[in-house]
């Protein structure tokens, strides 16, 4: 117990008697944010999934700006292959499981958390999900790969990336859209929730769009077209005369089902190409104040102020769009430490469950954690619509408090071995608890029962 | 201190949520529930006003993607409908006519028999002016009952937080077999339960947990903490109330959630919908339910996608209402299905429909006037962008439900009045 008892005593939390303003529950956090380590801490909670004791000991020794650049400038670590996935087809598809579990066990064991963290952020942004897409195709794993690929480079090439891919291409109907019967359900998505947000744009500018867009198709795999010729064989059909191997992870254009003619396109009368089409949607003034709002809510604050929007806006448009400037930009900012933002937001049910793996040191919880996302909210490869997840406080809900507090029971409870709780309450929640969180961890008889009030505590639901 | 108001966008209803629940909402809690009371006795105490005290039940099942109304109620008078659907409109051959202008989808057969038997209102046409084609603005729409976009709280939420004490209450309203409190039910001042998977319901560690828990979140700081606190006692109020209930509630229909969906999020309407009757038939004081279908978002093949949601609501809706009738409660619960918006008259090259404007409603339950109400959608007048007219605002269904069906103030909630769409046979 001693190392603990000064949590009770130390007054981590202002008491309602002492307060001006009263907060929801009459108080607020005293933000550390003043202390080096809870920079550091901090920084890890938003910009990586949480760290166990070793990051965080190098990462305070380092300091805050030290591993700011750490995060930023290591070169993302690539997963190891997920065996079968290039290879697919509709006899041998991806397991839903085994895709999931492979991502969390990068997630946990990547050397580069920072940059799993910003693949499961434009996961949530440029959505696609394996119940319409399907796994009888590597085309989902495979834009894990390329997420990962682009997520700290160029807002320009991702977007090329994201239109051509051949989940997303399958996802938003890109890939059946053709010049002579345009589908609309892209052109709209990606000037709606990837680009420039809702009342932006006209709905002709949508219906142009989808033409200008139109003439790609998906690629057929080695492993798609064998399974497609074995089936003929086996059932007695011709195998499809048009039907060949492509040589390539990305989208096939095909001039043919292309739209030929000028359209008119967000103000401008040409003949567009999906370069084109970026190219003067990227030139539009409400690009990067949507996509610096949305970084903002997910790694800053909810409600972002309209001054702070555009400043980092305006960087980011300067910086030709470029991501690793704009999170560098998010994580320097002053608002980022500021007490304001000091528990201001709500872990998704991923970020939660890989933190408290990370706490507890042990990385096998990949297949446990996949299961339980799905009963909080966060099935991966699997967002409930095509805006991606919800954030915040739509985290929170009687059955989503339940399934975190049973998740970390589950977990302790399923541990052979439980690691020594030590001063963990100081390198996962600052030391700053409330007097509930404090009286109970005074008073808990064994590190296990610590651990679960440390894992289940509203604290450590925020970051 | 962080001062009010500031970035972190706290608002003085925050505050008051806080007052209520550490004042009257935690009494009520420590005193009113040992017992659980007869059927509906709890929602006639939780009722705020004498006027508000009626038996009845409402269920919003959403139908998420955008439902094809034209492939639901089929308008197989109009030559327009097979011009527009060259591969859709092979559906009209196999429908069930109502009329000579409509018919329902061939496998909305248990929902045709409820309409036969005088129990199903279908509003035709329903909508509301300068319609989004985006989900998340149209949904928002509806989910508010604002197509001016400015109102943040759902139309229900608002319902429950002027008319029941959802504090000391909160099954009052209650969303199954989702993890998040739906947008129709959301209100910063009202308590809402959600319950996923009822059969995994509980703590793991038992009492002893849920104790610990109970004083873990207490008083928590910060501007989520009276969230996670409100979230934590629903849950226990919740885990007290479902021991009871499960022990009470035998489904007496035949739910089933294996269908095999080409496309869809999870299949549980069923499961939801059984979750549904065992809180209504046990008397828990639930009024306001919300369960979702998704997979409605048919951009491309469409035929056989649709016909599979079509098959699995009907299934889901039709066991839902045979429960209720085998215990004597189907007069009491309405149902009603909601969709963002309707699709294209016009399919495209994928076999599939783009995002429209108008679209049918259903309701359900024995207290429903049957028949059909608004205008059969009009093919040969479309608007410039090839869409329909919508001839009921979709607020005019919401007005019929609270005034007629729930017997709360209307007008308080949508701002203003409607003309009547009478579907409540007889109205409180």
């Amino acid at each position: 117990m001693l190392g603990l008892h000064h949590l009770g005593d130390l007054p981590t939390v202002a008491l309602p008697g002492q307060t001006q303003s009263p907060a929801p529950n009459g108080v607020d956090w005293i933000s550390p944010l003043d202390r080096p380590e809870a920079q550091v801490a901090h920084l890890l909670r938003r910009a990586t999934f949480g760290a166990g004791p070793t990051e965080y000991a190098q990462s305070v020794k380092d300091g805050f700006k030290k591993t700011v650049d750490r995060l930023i400038e290591t070169p993302i670590a690539e997963p190891p292959a997920l065996p079968g996935a290039d290879d697919a087809t509709q006899e041998k598809p991806i397991r839903p499981q085994d895709l999931i579990a492979w991502w969390l066990d990068w997630m946990l064991r990547s050397p580069t958390p920072f940059g799993e963290r910003m693949t499961f952020f434009w996961h949530g942004h440029f959505t696609s999900d394996f119940r319409k897409v399907n796994l009888q195709t590597p085309f989902i794993y495979w834009q894990n790969l390329t997420w990962r690929r682009m997520a700290l480079g160029n807002l320009y090439g991702m977007l090329y990336q994201v239109t051509i891919d051949p989940g997303m291409l399958r996802y938003l109907d890109l890939g059946t859209s053709t010049g002579r019967a345009p589908n609309e359900n892209y052109s709209r998505e990606l000037m709606e929730l990837f680009t420039m947000g809702v009342g932006t744009f006209t709905e002709d500018d949508v219906r142009s769009g989808a033409k200008a867009l139109a003439g790609w198709r998906e690629p057929v795999t080695q492993a798609m077209y064998d399974a497609v010729v074995k089936r003929a064989q086996d059932q007695g059909r011709p195998i499809p005369r048009n039907l060949k191997v492509d040589d390539t992870k990305t989208g096939v254009f095909e001039q043919q089902r292309a739209y030929v003619g000028g359209v008119k396109f967000l103000g401008l009368t040409k003949q567009w190409d999906v370069r084109g089409v970026l190219e003067q949607i990227l030139a539009q003034d409400s690009v990067a104040p949507f996509i610096v709002t949305k970084v903002l809510r997910e790694f800053v604050a909810d409600q972002p102020s309209d001054a702070y929007v555009k400043r980092l806006a305006d960087g980011f448009r300067r910086s030709r769009y470029d991501v690793k400037t704009l999170m560098r930009d998010v994580f320097m900012s002053p608002e980022f430490l500021a007490p304001a933002s000091y528990r201001a937001l709500i872990k998704s049910p991923t970020e939660l469950m890989v933190h408290m793996a990370r706490a507890l040191e042990t990385p096998a919880l990949a297949k446990a954690i996949g299961v339980a996302g799905q009963g909080m909210g966060q099935l991966l490869f699997d967002p409930p619509e095509v805006g991606g997840w919800p954030s915040n406080a739509s985290w929170i809900s009687s059955n989503n408090v339940l399934e975190r507090v049973n998740f970390a029971q589950a977990t302790l409870t399923g541990m052979a071995k439980i690691p020594p709780f030590k001063d963990a309450h100081v390198t996962h929640l600052d030391g700053v608890v409330s007097p509930a969180t404090a009286q109970l961890l005074n008073s808990s008889p064994d590190d296990a029962t610590r651990w679960l009030i440390l894992l289940a505590s509203p604290e450590f639901q925020l970051k | 201190m962080k001062e009010l108001g500031g970035t972190n966008g706290l608002t003085r209803r925050d505050f008051l949520r806080n007052g209520l629940v550490f004042g009257v909402g935690a009494q009520a809690l420590a005193s009113g529930y040992a017992a659980v009371p007869d059927v509906f006795a709890r929602a006639v105490l939780s009722a705020k006003s004498a006027q508000v005290q009626n038996d009845k039940v409402l269920v919003m099942i959403q139908l998420g993607g955008g439902n094809d109304g034209l492939q639901t109620v089929i308008p197989i008078g109009s030559s327009q409908y097979h011009d527009f659907r060259p591969q859709l409109s092979a559906a009209a051959a196999k429908a069930q006519p109502i009329n000579k202008d409509v018919a329902l989808h061939e496998n909305l057969k248990g929902i045709k028999k409820l309409y036969d038997d005088g129990k199903v209102a279908i509003v035709q046409g329903v909508g509301y002016p300068t319609p989004s084609f985006s989900h998340f603005d149209s949904i928002r729409v509806w989910e508010t009952a604002d197509p001016t976009r400015r109102q943040q709280d759902g139309w229900l939420g608002a319902a429950i937080v002027k008319n029941y004490d959802s504090l000391g209450h909160p099954l009052v309203g209650c969303a199954c077999g989702t993890t998040n409190v739906p947008g129709m039910l959301r209100d910063l001042q009202a308590t809402l339960t959600v319950i996923d998977d009822v059969k995994t319901f509980g703590f793991q560690g038992g009492q002893n947990v849920e104790n610990v828990m109970g004083t873990l979140y207490k008083s928590t700081p910060g501007i989520y903490g009276a969230l996670f606190d409100t979230a934590m006692t629903t849950v226990r109020d919740t885990v007290a109330q479902l021991r009871t209930s499960s022990a009470q509630y035998t489904p007496k229909g035949g739910y089933s959630d294996k269908v095999n969906l080409v496309y869809s999020s999870k299949n549980q309407l069923a499961a939801a919908l059984q979750l549904a009757a065992e809180l209504i038939v046990t008397g828990t004081g639930v009024k306001v339910l919300h369960v979702t279908l998704g997979g409605f978002d048919t951009h491309y093949t469409e035929l056989n996608r649709h016909d599979a949601l079509m098959n699995y609501l009907d299934s889901a809706i039709s066991a839902f209402h045979d429960d209720l009738t085998a215990y004597g409660m189907a007069d009491r619960v309405m149902i009603a299905t909601w969709s963002e918006f309707g699709r294209r008259p016009k399919e495209n090259a994928s076999g599939g429909t783009d995002h429209g404007t108008a679209s049918p409603v259903f309701l359900i339950g024995d207290g429903v006037k049957g028949g059909l109400y608004g205008e059969t959608p009009n093919l040969a007048k479309l608007d410039q962008g090839g869409n329909l007219s919508y001839s009921v605002d979709f607020r005019a269904v919401y007005q019929e439900i609270l005034t007629s069906h729930l017997a709360v103030d209307a007008k308080e909630i949508l701002g203003q009045s409607f003309d009547r769409v009478p579907f409540v046979k007889t109205p409180a």
